[in-house]
């Protein structure tokens, strides 16, 4: 009898040790049966001509190597639906990407999908006028930092619109604009990313009706150093972002891989953001923060570089931002109104300095809306360039961190930030 | 009893190696489908056969230049998978090409630069001398436009064909090791010319610059410089007094510069048609090109804007004094198509490029 109780809890231990295991990381396993049809879909690109159309047959097609297009105009890609066509490019010998469009004008992609490049699927650079329209962008398998890094990724380009598409399993983010100028990004879904949607040093972006779950974090407002432009002028609304609490399980070095787990929206040193009428929700970090690029330096020490070389490498980051007399590295100018948050969770994830900071500053409670407070040396809290607005978000719990005063200051009271602004 | 256990244990083992063997970089079984399910087809109208050009007299093989075609070299090539490399610049009759100091010669309509991949090795007797040419790339200037095509070469060596699409032909060469060794050489399709031969968008030659080209050259003679070749044959116009020519280091000539010089002219060709202002990798903010003095813009202590998987969970490009721990290196020692820089055309690693890379990084103060 002992022995089958013993063995009885031995079994439920496995199953526990296990379970725990494989929810760890989902999984995305489509049921393929590839094609060959290389050699003549890669000559269609090639002789692609402006004004036309490639009609892309039904089938899951499997390709060695990267589809590219460069100085194109007016031209369409279309697929048989996204569950019909299917481009993979699982096990690629050559390009990194799966889609690579550079260089044109007038480009529409619309109804299939692409998958498993050894990079990015889609990247798109200085193209002017672009339409990903019912694009599904998958890695399948467990997701895994051997996925690629970006599932539609418009770069240096101008009049973007992305819509009703799906972004699966990338290892840094699903939908990422980035250096991009008029973007519009709505009704797309994103899950089982490191980031869901991310616009990144990019201006006059519209984020809105998106659907971004079961990411590492939902989505990102960033704006870098060093790049060629800077990023400013965001609204996000009506968007649905909720139980972004996935591990992250990006590739250390890159910024996304700084991302704690469990963060619903993040502004980093952007100005001129308004979040409004958005639903956030289940975030084992936080539902909404709004940060500064040093908050963001300072995550990345904990990589595994030696002593001499990490203390040159955070001057290095200091550096990075200082020397880039453009670069501002703080948040301003950020109205979040009307959004509805709820959080099932009570107790913070402790994977991240973030979640031991609730512990011991705020009671094991996650805000719903946490603010760094990090501002620029000659700045005042709430002046021009800093401000930050909330105002009837509804159940919103607050907490100003008073970052660079080792949290000295922190508070839950929001009464200072609550004003118009706009 | 006892077997049969040994036997179930056996097998269960041998399952999970079947399982931890699928790797995500094994390209899965594709059905060949007929392409008559596409609705357009396309002719090109370009010549289908290398020979047809006329470049080369006798066996074509021996790419024995003919009048108007001449042979070159530059100091320090872009490496491609340990292939030789023999280049020429077809010059129409009367035609020049302008002297420029910077950036590529100019050259007139209907001027073609022809650049063939051979390997050379002896086989494992040691006596047989097996030489294969692989693909001859052209670029076709046209108008001020510059065409890239791409040649094939048949097994038989008579003759390269036309290709567009790409093609993986298997390679067997002696590495610098003396060991034979084998690998698969990816032809790129003709879409991803571009990738490398691009300034400013439009499509542009690389090697053909003075620095490059301002060398001694046997094929030519072993005495006369190339530029001062081509200006006494009246091929080239616009250079004033070669003594001003900047000179690009050769990356593996210990004479020719110092480490960090040739570490400079070795990411130069091999990184900075990308990796420049005017380069497709702009959106990156690493520029390599030889000029490039801001030591940020080169890497060091710069970390990655979009590297994805490619940082190798490193943070920075150069680490001085830290190989192991640079981007650079991690990059450079990958043949992942995701990894791997450049990202085209290498698909073995370039050991002693790496080497000198490392060395260079290394010699670097890590000094405050």
């Amino acid at each position: 009898m002992k022995k089958l109780v013993l063995g009885l809890v031995a079994i439920a231990l496995v199953i526990l040790v296990v379970s725990s295991l494989s929810s760890k990381l989902p999984s995305y396993e489509p049921d393929r049966d590839y094609l060959d049809l290389e050699e003549a879909l890669v000559k269609e690109f090639i002789f692609a001509k402006d004004s036309s159309v490639i009609e892309l047959p039904e089938g899951h097609f499997l390709f060695s190597q990267s589809l590219s297009l460069d100085n194109k105009k007016h031209l369409t890609i279309r697929g048989k639906g996204m569950d019909k066509t299917v481009l993979s490019f699982k096990g690629q010998k050559s390009g990194a990407e799966g889609i690579k469009i550079t260089n044109s004008q007038h480009i529409t992609l619309e109804d299939f999908t692409i998958e498993d490049a050894a990079g990015d699927n889609l990247k798109v650079s200085e193209t002017d006028t672009l339409i990903i329209r019912r694009i599904r962008s998958a890695w399948t398998g467990e997701v895994s930092e051997e996925n690629g890094a970006y599932a539609l990724y418009p770069v240096l380009s101008t009049n973007v619109l992305i819509e009703q598409s799906e972004v699966i399993g990338s290892s840094d983010a699903g939908i990422y604009v980035g250096q991009s100028d008029k973007v519009i990004i709505r009704n797309n879904k994103a899950f089982f990313n490191v980031a869901g949607v991310e616009s990144e040093n990019s201006t006059n972006v519209e984020i809105y009706e998106n659907e971004v779950f079961n990411n590492t974090s939902g989505l990102l407002i960033f704006n870098l150093p060093g790049l060629t432009m800077s990023g400013g002028h965001v609204k996000a609304h009506n968007n649905l972002v909720y139980d972004n609490n996935l591990s992250n399980f990006a590739v250390k070095g890159s910024i996304v891989s700084a991302v704690p787990k469990g963060t619903g929206v993040i502004v980093m040193a952007t100005k001129d953001v308004t979040l409004f009428d958005n639903e956030i929700k289940d975030h084992k970090t936080s539902n909404m923060s709004i940060v500064s690029y040093e908050l963001f330096a300072l995550e990345q020490e904990d990589a595994e570089l030696s002593d001499d070389a990490e203390d040159r490498g955070l001057r290095g980051i200091d550096a990075d931002f200082k020397n880039d007399l453009d670069y501002n590295p703080y948040s301003g100018r950020v109205y979040a109104y009307q959004n509805r948050f709820e959080n099932r969770f009570f107790v913070p994830t402790f994977s991240n300095d973030f979640g031991l900071l609730w512990a011991f500053k705020n009671g094991f409670k996650i805000p719903d809306i946490a603010y760094d407070g990090i501002i620029a040396e000659d700045g005042k809290l709430q002046d021009k360039a800093h401000l930050i607005c909330l105002k009837n978000n509804e159940g919103a719990s607050f907490a100003y961190l008073d970052a660079s005063n080792d949290f000295e200051g922190f508070t839950t009271d929001d009464k200072m930030f609550e004003c118009e602004g706009e | 009893m006892k077997a049969s256990k040994a036997y179930l244990f056996l097998g269960l083992t041998s399952l999970l190696f079947v399982a931890c063997a699928e790797d995500k970089n094994i390209p899965p079984k594709a059905r060949k489908v007929s392409s008559t399910i596409l609705q357009n087809s396309t002719v090109s109208q370009e010549l289908e056969q290398l020979s047809a050009y006329g470049f080369f007299k006798g066996e074509l093989s021996k790419l024995e230049p003919e009048t108007n075609v001449y042979p070159y070299d530059i100091n320090t090539p872009l490496f491609s998978n340990y292939a030789l490399k023999e280049r020429f610049v077809y010059l129409p009759d009367a035609t020049k090409m302008r002297f420029e100091e910077n950036g590529p010669m100019r050259f007139e309509d209907g001027s073609i630069l022809i650049k063939n991949f051979r390997y050379e090795h002896l086989e494992e007797d040691d006596q047989t001398n097996a030489s294969k040419l692989v693909e001859t790339r052209l670029l076709l200037n046209r108008e001020g436009k510059w065409i890239p095509l791409n040649y094939i070469w048949n097994e038989e060596q008579t003759d390269a064909y036309l290709n567009y699409t790409g093609s993986v032909v298997p390679i067997k060469y002696r590495h610098t090791d003396g060991k034979l060794k084998t690998f698969e050489y990816v032809v790129p399709n003709n879409n991803q010319c571009k990738n490398c031969h691009s300034i400013d968008n439009e499509i542009s030659p690389v090697g053909m610059t003075a620095a490059q080209l301002n060398k001694e050259y046997s094929f030519i003679s072993a005495q006369i410089n190339q530029l001062n070749y081509f200006k006494t044959e009246e091929r080239l116009i616009g250079m004033n007094n070669l003594d001003e020519v900047v000179v690009m280091p050769i990356w593996n000539e210990v004479s020719s510069g110092n480490i960090e010089n040739r570490a400079h002219a070795y990411l130069d060709a091999n990184c900075a048609h990308c990796h420049s202002k005017r380069g497709s990798a702009k959106n990156s903010g690493l520029y390599l090109e030889y000029q490039q003095t801001d030591q940020r813009a080169r890497g060091v202590y710069k970390p990655p804007v979009a590297a994805g998987k490619g940082s190798g969970d490193f943070q920075y490009g150069i680490v001085p004094g830290k190989a192991e721990e640079s981007i650079f290196t991690y990059r450079m020692a990958s043949v992942d198509p995701a990894i791997r820089m450049p990202e085209l055309g290498r698909s073995v690693v370039h050991q002693e490029g790496l080497e000198l890379i490392k060395a260079y990084i290394n010699q670097m103060q890590s000094s405050n």
